[in-house]
C-alpha cells in the first residue's frame, strides 16, 4: 500500500506542476456556460430600453406641433425618447450616423387644419437599419394621433374661438366676448382634471405567480442547469488525459522500469485508478467552486453532491482504465477518447436540454455517465437524494473496474 | 553472484534467447556484445522481470531470482528508454523512483543527494528534468538505477544519442558501480565503449554467446591475424599477381587498389618476404601499416557482415 500511495502523491504532484491540459479542460466549460447565459438568460436587472433618438422637424411651428414636442418632454416619456428638432436634411443626416431612430415631420399648417377640423397627416421616416425602436416611435406617434384628435373633437367649440384668435390681429380679438368660451372650457378641463391629474389609476409594476407554478427563470438556473451537464463532459477530457499515463508509460520505458523494483502490477492499477478518481473530483469540486462564485450556479445539498460527485468520478476512472487496457497505443487513444467523450455528451445531455432531445437519443443516453450525473445534479438541486443515478453509476463503475483491474494487470505484465 | 542457465525464449517462429547461459561474479562488468536482433533487450527484460514467458533458470544470489519479489530490492535497471518523469525535478525524481525500493526514507534522501553530486546534476537538482540536455538526461537515467546501490546492475544500451563528454562520464561511473563491487551487465552497440569499460565481453547473436572473455582473450579465441596496409605507386592488378603466390595460411590479401592493398598476416614476419616480392617486381612502396586486431574485426568474424534488421 505504501508504494500505491507513493505511486498516487507522484501523479499528483506531477498533474499539479503541470496543469496546462487540465486548467484547459476546466476554463472552457466555464467560458461555455457564461457564453451560452450572457446569450440566452433573462436580464432581471435590466428592465428599461435606452432612450430612443427622434428628430423632430417642425413646419408648423406653432400651437399643435408644440405639444406634439411637449409631448415627448412629459415626465415617463422623457426617459424613453431623446428628441432633437432640426431640418429635414439634418435628420436624415443622423439617421444614416445611426444617431435618429426616426425623423417625425409636423407639416406646414398642421394646428390650423386642426383647429378647421381638416384631416392632416404626421409623418414617421423610420431608419431602415434598425428593426425594433423606429416602431415605438410610429406606435407612439399614432397613439398620440388619436389622442389629439380625440381632444380636438371635444374641444371643438373652444377650437373654433382659438382658431379666431389665431387669425386676428391682437387690437381687433373681441376680448370682451371670449368670457364665456373660456368659461365653458374651463369647465370641461376641471371636470377632466378630476380624472386625470392626478392619474387616478397609476401603473405599477408588479409579477404574480399561481400557486405551485414554477418560480421565475433566471439567468442563474440557466447556470445551474447548465453547468452539470458542462462539468460532466470536461471532466471525462480530463479524467481520460490523466489515464493516458498508462498508455504513454507502456510505451517510454517507464512502466518497464517500475516492474523491475517490488512494486506489484496491482498496486499500480490501483494507484492509477484511485489516482483518476481522486483527480477527477478534485477537479470536479472546483469547477463547481468557480461555478459558484462567478455564476452564483446553485447546487443543492452540498453532501449529496460531493456522493454524486464521486460516483461519476469513479465511473470516469474505471472507463479510462478499461479503455487504457484496450487501446493499443497513444495515437489509437486519442483518435478514439475525444468521438467518445463527444458521443456521451450529446446522447447524454451535456449539450441540450434531455427534454429538448429526440426520444431515441434518450434512450441511447441511459448508457452514459453525463445522462445519470445530469439527473442526479437536478434532484439534487430538487432538494433531494439522487438515490437512482448514484446507484447505476456505482454499480456501473464498480463493473467497469472489475474489468479494467485485470486488464491493465496483464497489460502492464506484458 | 549470477547464474543463468539455458535460457529460451521465442516470438512466434523467431528465436531471441536460444539455450543461453552466462555466469557473473560479484564487480564483473560484463560488456554484452550483439547486432539488432541478437537477443540483448529480451535477456535484460527477463532479468528485470517484465518478461514472464520463458524457459531456462536465472540464480541470484543463490535463489531462484524470480520466485522472491524481495530480490528486486537487489536489482537495478538502467533502460534505453529515458524513464523518468519530465515534470519532476531531478531530486524528485530520485526519490520517486527510489521510494519504490525498500529504502528507508532518510536514507533515500541522502543517497539522492549522493548521486546527484556523482552525475554532476546537483546544481539543477530542483529544475524540471523536461530543461536538461540529452546527457544530463542520460546521467539521471543511470543514476536512478543506482540509487538503492543494487547488487546486479542492468544497462540496457544506456550511451544511446549522447554526446562524447556524456559518454565519458557515465562509463566512468559504470566502472565505478563495478569497482564498488556492483556485477554489471552493460548491453550496447558500440565495441569501444566495452574495451576500456568491461572487465568481461560477450559477443552474443541469435540468442546464444558466440564468444567471450577479455579482448586478448577474445582475439586468441577467434585466431584473428594483424591487417598490414601498403601504400604505395602501383597499380592494383600488378600488386595482386605479386604477392598471388605467397597467399595461404599465414597470408591473404584483403584488398588491392591502385595505390593502396591490404593484407592479412598470422605474424609480422611475412612482412619482409612481401616487400622482396614488391621491390623484385618494380612496385614501389611508400609506406607500411600494421593494425592490431581490433574488438571490431572480432566482433565483424563472429557475427558476419550482413546487415540487421
Amino acid at each position: 500500500m505504501r508504494r500505491l500511495f507513493l505511486v498516487l502523491g507522484s501523479d499528483v504532484r506531477r498533474h499539479l506542476k503541470s496543469p496546462l491540459a487540465i486548467v484547459i479542460f476546466m476554463a472552457i466549460p466555464m467560458v461555455m456556460t457564461a457564453l451560452i447565459g450572457i446569450i440566452f438568460a433573462p436580464k432581471a436587472e435590466q428592465t428599461t430600453l435606452p432612450p430612443i433618438p427622434v428628430v423632430l422637424v417642425d413646419h408648423d411651428k406653432s400651437i399643435a406641433s408644440r405639444l406634439v414636442l411637449g409631448a415627448f418632454d412629459a415626465d415617463q416619456l422623457k426617459k424613453m425618447f431623446e428628441v432633437t428638432v432640426a431640418d429635414e436634411a439634418e435628420g436624415r443626416r443622423r439617421m444614416e450616423k445611426g444617431r435618429a431612430s426616426a425623423i417625425l415631420i409636423v407639416p406646414e399648417k398642421f394646428t390650423l387644419d386642426l383647429l378647421d377640423g381638416k384631416t392632416t397627416t404626421l409623418t414617421v421616416v423610420k431608419n431602415p437599419a434598425e428593426q425594433f425602436l423606429p416602431d415605438v416611435v410610429e406606435e407612439f406617434v399614432a397613439t398620440m394621433a388619436v389622442m389629439l384628435s380625440g381632444a380636438i373633437q371635444a374641444f371643438e367649440a373652444e377650437a373654433k374661438g382659438i382658431r379666431v384668435l389665431l387669425d386676428s390681429p391682437v387690437d381687433l380679438i373681441p376680448w370682451e366676448t371670449l368670457g364665456p368660451e373660456f368659461g365653458k372650457a374651463q369647465k370641461k378641463v376641471v371636470a377632466a382634471s378630476k380624472y386625470l391629474n392626478p392619474l387616478l389609476i397609476g401603473i405599477k409594476a408588479e409579477e404574480t405567480r399561481a400557486p405551485g407554478a414554477k418560480p421565475r427563470f433566471t439567468r442563474r438556473d440557466l447556470f445551474s442547469i447548465m453547468l452539470p451537464g458542462m462539468a460532466v463532459m470536461f471532466l471525462l477530457f480530463i479524467v481520460q488525459t490523466l489515464m493516458r499515463d498508462i498508455i504513454s508509460e507502456r510505451g517510454d520505458g517507464k512502466l518497464r522500469r517500475m516492474m523491475t523494483t517490488p512494486l506489484r502490477p496491482m498496486e499500480l492499477v490501483g494507484a492509477r485508478l484511485l489516482g483518476g478518481w481522486v483527480m477527477g473530483l478534485v477537479v470536479l469540486l472546483v469547477m463547481v467552486a468557480v461555478g459558484t462564485l462567478i455564476f452564483g450556479a446553485y447546487w443543492g445539498n452540498f453532501g449529496y453532491f460531493l456522493l454524486l460527485g464521486a460516483a461519476v468520478s469513479f465511473w470516469t476512472a474505471a472507463f479510462f482504465g478499461l479503455f487504457g487496457a484496450l487501446v493499443r497505443n497513444r495515437n489509437q487513444a486519442g483518435a478514439f477518447s475525444a468521438p467518445i467523450i463527444l458521443a456521451f455528451s450529446l446522447f447524454g445531455g451535456s449539450m441540450m436540454n434531455p427534454e429538448a432531445m429526440p426520444k431515441a437519443f434518450r434512450a441511447i443516453g441511459v448508457a452514459t455517465p453525463n445522462r445519470w450525473f445530469i439527473d442526479g445534479a437536478a434532484l439534487v438541486r430538487d432538494g433531494r437524494f439522487p438515490l437512482v443515478p448514484l446507484l447505476i453509476l456505482l454499480a456501473s463503475g464498480l463493473v467497469l473496474a472489475a474489468l479494467a483491474a485485470p486488464a491493465l494487470r496483464r497489460r502492464i505484465s506484458v | 553472484m549470477l547464474e543463468i542457465k539455458n535460457l529460451t525464449k521465442s516470438y512466434g517462429d523467431v528465436v531471441a534467447l536460444d539455450r543461453f547461459s552466462l555466469d557473473l561474479k560479484k564487480g564483473e562488468v560484463l560488456g554484452l556484445l550483439g547486432p539488432n536482433g541478437a537477443g540483448k533487450t529480451t535477456l535484460i527484460s527477463i532479468l528485470a522481470g517484465t518478461i514472464s514467458d520463458f524457459t531456462g533458470t536465472v540464480s541470484f544470489q543463490g535463489r531462484d531470482l524470480f520466485a522472491d519479489r524481495r530480490l528486486k530490492n537487489r536489482l537495478g535497471i538502467v533502460p534505453q528508454d529515458m524513464a523518468f518523469y519530465e515534470e519532476l525535478s531531478a531530486r524528485d525524481n530520485l526519490l520517486f523512483w527510489g521510494g519504490l525500493y525498500d529504502v528507508p526514507r532518510a536514507d533515500l534522501k541522502k543517497r539522492a543527494e549522493e548521486l546527484l553530486e556523482l552525475v554532476e546534476l546537483a546544481a539543477r537538482a530542483k529544475e524540471p528534468v523536461k530543461n536538461f540536455s540529452g546527457g544530463m538526461k542520460r546521467r539521471l537515467n543511470a543514476a536512478i538505477g543506482l540509487l538503492h546501490k543494487p547488487d546486479l546492475l542492468l544497462l540496457d544500451e544506456p550511451t544511446v544519442g549522447i554526446d562524447v563528454q556524456a559518454k565519458v562520464s557515465l562509463l566512468d561511473i559504470i566502472r565505478g558501480v563495478g569497482a564498488a563491487g556492483t556485477a554489471v551487465i552493460f548491453t550496447t552497440h558500440q565495441l569501444a565503449e566495452v574495451e576500456g569499460t568491461c572487465s568481461r565481453i560477450a559477443i552474443m547473436d541469435h540468442g546464444r554467446i558466440l564468444a567471450q572473455g577479455t579482448l586478448e582473450e577474445l582475439v586468441r579465441i577467434v585466431g584473428e591475424r594483424e591487417i598490414v596496409e601498403i601504400a604505395g605507386g602501383f597499380a592494383a592488378g600488378a600488386f595482386s599477381e605479386a604477392v598471388q603466390d605467397l597467399a595461404g595460411e599465414r597470408l591473404e590479401l584483403l584488398s588491392a587498389a591502385d595505390g593502396l592493398a591490404s593484407l592479412a598476416v598470422r605474424d609480422t614476419g611475412e612482412i619482409p618476404r612481401i616487400m622482396d616480392r614488391l621491390f623484385s617486381r618494380g612496385l614501389a612502396v611508400a609506406d607500411i601499416k600494421i593494425k592490431s586486431p581490433s574488438l571490431e574485426t572480432v566482433f565483424l568474424k563472429l557475427t558476419g557482415r550482413s546487415l540487421r534488421d
